[in-house]
């Protein structure tokens, strides 16, 4: 699925093979947000024995991914993708705004300011301090990116740093954590695919045990990650 | 699309209802709130238990019993300068099954004044087979001003074993402070809710839901106390460094108000409104 026709800025035109690996580097675990170091909630989730099986983690993500931070991520990057340069801003507020707590405000924003310096250094972008899904939708629009593909990407991507942060806390194999990952690929393609069209008035979440996790990740004693 | 029966939908009703309260409430000096303005409209009205006080004690009504498909019903409420509202209704809200397409509106909005106080304490709003609402609350808040917002939500009434296999449900709550966003949630949900709550992603079983947003320059001191009287399945925290934020999950409808309770008699330095009770 390599060459596919978009319509994401008005205009017929097909995904070039340049243009995927632009995106599999811009959301590479390499590239320095240091995104290994977030689980979401996920950690407490785990610690709580509410995630303690491969089945469980997929669950999960699956949730997240259809119904709660996920999906309000790809939200916000389709907003910001097609949004006018002053209303960025706004788009950005809201995100703050819509954080459910102050370790996924922590989250979005500092990987959000990484991703934003980064960009700036090595493509030239200039881009104001962003949370995460707003500078990956400007950068993606200014880079000439494929809305959807980058949407489909970004989602498979946080998965897959999730599932590296469920490996290193439970007993989910390396085949394990594939296998989930596989297992997603529908999904990061279905919500893709829905927010296409989104506005900020789509921005809903109702991952509530998500949120409470990311909650009671800050009371945590032991702590992998940061949030 | 489900086709709902009609003679087997629990609707009190047929027709649209419409129910409107605005209020404004304005500071008496050393006398505390008064009510300046009420206009109330077709099914909402409005008591006030309590003229004393720092704070004017407001009661909704709903005489339509409910809110089902078509409805429309709106809160506007004013605090200005220095005064203080706190605002509850007189019963749960229960939220019927609709018929054909068309949600139940309710759009309540306040503005809340510098020095002013917001107080937004309904009794839960309950969910029904079929339920279609469509809700938004927008709060804007000047500078120095405080709020407490709570919304209890209930998913069918645990106790007599029902479930919603058939809802709809749009909610959105949004705090501005001076026009910028400070606070935005928005929960959809559709179809097969009681399956989607039973996800532990999503509810983890549980069949009631709260969100609580607590506004105020004490909100950091106010957020150790408000954890120790949190079960596991609940969370909060500090969005801003004056924005306390709470989610709690519960089985049912009762253990919410039991685990609520001492959270709004903390919050409210021991004011609930005196229908907030087991």
């Amino acid at each position: 699925m390599v060459a596919r026709t978009a319509m994401n800025t008005g205009t017929r035109r097909m995904t070039t093979t340049i243009e995927v690996l632009t995106l599999a580097q811009l959301l590479s675990p390499s590239f320095p947000v240091g995104a290994f170091a977030y689980s979401n909630g996920l950690e407490a989730a785990i610690a709580e024995g509410r995630v303690t099986t491969a089945e469980q983690v997929q669950d999960w993500l699956e949730g997240i991914l259809m119904h709660g931070s996920g999906k309000a991520d790809a939200v916000l990057l389709n907003v910001a993708y097609r949004a006018q340069v002053v209303e960025v801003s706004e788009i950005d507020a809201s995100a703050r705004a819509f954080a459910a707590s102050k370790e996924r405000l922590l989250e979005t924003d500092l990987q959000g300011a990484a991703f934003c310096e980064t960009v700036a250094q090595v493509w030239g972008l200039s881009i104001e301090r962003l949370t995460y899904p707003v500078a990956l939708g400007r950068a993606a629009r200014l880079l000439g990116l494929d809305a959807e593909l980058t949407t489909a990407m970004y989602l498979q991507a946080f998965a897959g740093n999730l599932c590296a942060a469920a490996m290193r806390l439970v007993p989910l194999g390396q085949v394990d954590g594939q296998e989930v990952q596989l297992a997603l690929k529908p999904i990061c393609l279905e919500v893709a695919e829905q927010v296409k069209t989104a506005e900020l008035d789509d921005l809903f979440s109702c991952a509530f045990a998500s949120d409470i996790s990311a909650m009671r990740h800050e009371t945590q004693y032991s702590r992998v990650f940061r949030t | 699309m489900v086709v709902h029966d009609i003679s087997l939908t629990p609707s009190p009703k047929m027709q649209r209802a419409v129910g409107k309260l605005a209020l404004r409430v304005a500071s008496d000096g050393r006398y505390g709130a008064r009510l300046a303005d009420l206009r109330e409209q077709g099914s909402f009205r409005s008591i006030f238990p309590r003229p004393s006080g720092n704070s004017l004690d407001a009661v909704l009504l709903n005489t339509a019993g409910g809110v089902t498909g078509g409805d429309q019903f709106s809160i506007h409420a004013d605090v200005e300068a220095g005064a203080s509202l706190s605002l509850t209704t007189q019963a749960a809200e229960r939220i019927y099954a609709a018929i054909g397409e068309e949600a139940g509106l309710v759009r309540n909005r306040a503005t809340v004044a510098p020095e002013a106080c917001l107080h937004w304490l309904p009794q839960e709003t309950i969910l029904f087979e079929g339920c279609n609402l469509d809700r938004r609350l927008d709060v804007d808040l000047a500078e120095g001003a405080g709020a407490l917002i709570l919304e209890p939500l209930v998913f069918g009434r645990g106790a007599s074993g029902e479930s919603i296999r058939n809802g709809a449900l749009r909610d959105r709550v949004q705090i501005t402070r001076v026009g910028s966003p400070i606070y935005l949630d928005g929960i959809q949900m559709s179809g097969d809710l009681t399956e989607q709550l039973d996800r532990s992603v999503i509810g983890g079983g549980a069949r009631a839901m709260a969100s609580l947003i607590y506004v105020g320059t004490d909100a950091e001191a106010r957020l150790d106390p408000l954890r120790g009287l949190l079960p596991d399945t609940g969370g909060a925290s500090m969005t801003r460094s004056d924005v306390l934020v709470m989610r709690l999950l519960a089985i049912d409808s009762y253990a919410l108000r039991q685990t609520l309770l001492p959270i709004l008699k903390l919050l409210t330095d021991d004011s609930i409104p005196k229908n907030w009770r087991l």
